[in-house]
């Protein structure tokens, strides 16, 4: 892997608004896209590669940056409503302009990404600012024709949907049928139409009777990537669940249920926030789910509902740390998974802004860091090692020197190629693999 | 005797996370709350379980005398769902138990919360005037859970961890094992409960004394009920003081 670019925002206010949120690649992945805590969306546009400058191909470029969401306060329930982008979904492009939909914790807006690279000019009735002429100064008629000017990129808000979801919205997911999107929050997943904003269709509620009798609460959820009617979700309680919206309109009962009996030789305190599962990915074939708890990655086939069909140790050398994890709150921390264009290997992130990719073919798996070191353009990432007592390598790091603080929580790949973007706190990374990189 | 420990540690975190929580911008996070709780419940199952913890009777001033720790284990164990519904009529808030246990466990060894609580059922209704109605013999911890079930009728998540709060500060007070923990999770207390001491109504309490107390009213509630209310009545106040001498005293 190149280290290729890093993009570092930094407003200045020092409040952490610019941690980046969440990033995202659209469907052809010539755009990324990120989110930040300040409410912000910031679009990077990949080069055309260009037979000129073959190694200067495909760089990442600011395309537009706006402000999707201001902080909001709701009276009613004397209540700060956060502007963080939770997350964004692009969707398929089907004209010349690009849509994405972005949301916090409670309003789920759709952008409309336009370029402007003409003007018309040469009107009859309006000079060049736009006032109108004095008709009698007007002898002959002219047909206005487009000149060529900087190219603007203009985005506008198409849609706003609000007053969906009265918990923090977690996810969003556009599904294969590019009419409809689901939003799920703690308790609930609602359908919307995505030119319909004033109503919306609860499809998910597991908010119990009693609210004293809550155990688990929704922590992700995603469409099928082909079939429409098929979505999953999955809970604190580390299950997941398969939904088929044609069984009935409201998807409590699950069609298939995912879960693996806990191992009673790993029981501690925290055995049950360890097995919350902070994200979960189809795979682009739609045959595999991907889910991302505290400690380990794992593959299911949707097929078996018994077990993971595989299962990735992340960062094991905290299981004897929970107890410190717990009191500084890094348990909580929800780390994202990605599958690559193929779906052979999995990547997912973890502290002292190392990430884990994984091959499910050959078994093989690697640790790097993205730091500023390892990131000079056409740098080779050097393979990290952490190691937990006995021998010590030259360069490996010790369990007690890894930086908590600085976390890889979200990371996206490439639809198609192996280029991946990594946020760490408020840097975006892009790496790209320019050759198969080894993995050991 | 070190799960014992362990386990009361993490009870006084999870505690501290709880109440801190309250002040959170964008307000209570629920996800995060659910596990803090579950992980303060399997932790306080430990820690009553222990066999470490030897039976001793509450002080005198307590009131009379109350069950041996066995049974107070096993509802504590066993009780983990409350019946809110038994209480709903008791009206009283949850300070009182509070306050009668405040003082109490401070003798207890073992600081198990349900030998003072086995007291506390009875003991409310002698020391604490306040209290109005005479409960049933109530499951030992129940007489704070109680209250806290009533007030969790309402349906709020917010009122869960909540719940949990309040339930607790006396077994993590007791303990002087973890002083730091404890100290300074009895100084929030102790800021908190002056501001309870207002008599201001439940809207305007809510203007934050510190930010936090905004987000006792949080999100999902459709019921009318509000926790913070039952602070300002009156009852609570003649019975702060053994609250506050606990908090000093410690």
């Amino acid at each position: 892997m190149e280290g290729e670019s890093i993009y570092e925002a930094d407003s200045g206010d020092g409040l952490g608004a610019d941690i980046i949120s969440t990033v995202e690649f659209n469907h052809t992945g010539e755009l990324l896209a990120t989110g930040d805590k300040g409410g912000r969306v910031v679009i990077f546009q990949r080069e055309p590669e260009s037979k000129n400058e073959p190694y200067n191909q495909g760089e990442y470029n600011v395309y537009s940056t706006f402000q999707s969401h201001e902080p909001e306060f709701d009276y009613l329930k004397s209540l700060e409503i956060e502007e963080k982008i939770n997350k964004i979904k692009w969707l398929p492009q089907q004209n010349a302009a690009h849509s994405l939909l972005s949301t916090n914790d409670k309003t789920i807006k759709l952008w409309k990404i336009t370029e402007r690279d003409k003007r018309p000019e040469g009107y009859n009735l309006k000079d060049e600012e736009g006032k109108l002429k004095d008709l009698s100064t007007v002898t002959s008629l002219q047909v206005p024709v487009l000149k060529p000017m900087d190219l603007m990129v203009e985005v506008t808000p198409r849609r706003i949907f609000a007053n969906g979801h009265t918990y923090h919205v977690n996810s969003i997911s556009v599904n294969s049928d590019c009419e409809t999107y689901m939003s799920a929050d703690d308790l609930r997943i609602n359908l919307w139409h995505l030119a319909i904003t004033d109503r919306s269709f609860n499809i998910v509620d597991i908010k119990p009777a009693n609210m004293e009798d809550l155990t688990e609460v929704i922590t992700a959820s995603e469409f099928h990537p082909h079939h429409c009617n098929l979505f999953v979700y999955s809970s604190s309680k580390g299950s997941l669940r398969l939904c088929d919206m044609r069984a009935s309109a409201l998807c409590d009962k699950h069609s298939k249920l995912y879960e693996e009996p806990e191992d009673p030789s790993n029981r501690s305190f925290f055995s049950e926030i360890i097995s919350s599962v902070s994200d979960v990915k189809f795979s682009h074939s739609g045959r595999y789910m991907l889910t991302r708890d505290y400690l380990t990655v794992k593959v299911w086939d949707l097929n078996m509902e018994t077990k993971p069909v595989e299962t990735y140790q992340v960062h094991d050398y905290l299981r004897s740390k929970l107890c410190s994890l717990y009191e500084n709150d890094c348990i909580f921390d929800k780390f994202e998974c990605a599958w690559n264009g193929s779906d052979s290997v999995i990547m997912t992130g973890a502290y002292n802004n190392f990430f884990r990719m994984f091959d499910r073919n050959t078994k093989r798996d690697v640790t790097l860091e993205a730091s500023r070191e390892s990131s000079k353009p056409r740098a080779i990432l050097k393979p990290r090692r952490v190691c937990v007592g006995g021998k010590r390598r030259k360069d490996d790091i010790s369990v007690d020197s890894l930086d908590f603080t600085k976390k890889i929580l979200h990371t996206a790949w490439h639809p198609t190629e192996n280029i991946i973007a990594i946020a760490a706190t408020n840097n975006l990374y892009i790496f790209q693999d320019k050759v198969n990189s080894e993995m050991h | 005797m070190e799960f014992k420990l362990e386990a009361h540690r993490i009870v006084s975190i999870s505690l501290g996370k709880i109440y801190s929580a309250r002040g959170q911008r964008g307000g209570l996070k629920l996800h995060k709350n659910l596990l803090v709780s579950l992980v303060l419940r399997s932790a306080r199952q430990v820690y009553l379980s222990e066999p470490g913890c030897p039976p001793e009777p509450p002080p005198a001033a307590c009131g009379p005398p109350e069950d041996e720790p066995p049974p107070c284990t096993t509802a504590w164990a066993a009780g983990e769902a409350p019946p809110p519904q038994d209480e709903a009529g008791r009206g009283g808030p949850r300070l009182p138990g509070a306050d009668c246990e405040g003082p109490r466990p401070r003798r207890c060894c073992c600081g198990c919360s349900c030998c003072c609580a086995a007291a506390g059922g009875e003991a409310n209704r002698a020391d604490c005037a306040a209290a109005a109605e005479a409960a049933a013999p109530p499951p030992p911890h129940c007489p704070r859970k109680r209250s806290a079930g009533e007030r969790g009728q309402a349906g709020s998540p917010v009122k869960k961890p909540r719940r949990e709060v309040e339930e607790e500060p006396p077994p993590g007070e007791q303990e002087d094992m973890e002083t730091g923990n404890v100290a300074s999770l009895i100084s929030i207390f102790g800021s908190s409960f002056s501001g309870l001491l207002s008599k201001e109504p439940k809207g305007r309490r809510r203007a934050p004394l510190d930010g936090g107390e905004a987000t006792v009213a949080t999100t999902p509630t459709d019921a009318a009920a509000e926790p913070g209310q039952i602070c300002c009545d009156e009852p609570v106040l003649r019975t702060l003081n053994p609250w506050s001498t606990a908090i000093v005293a410690f």
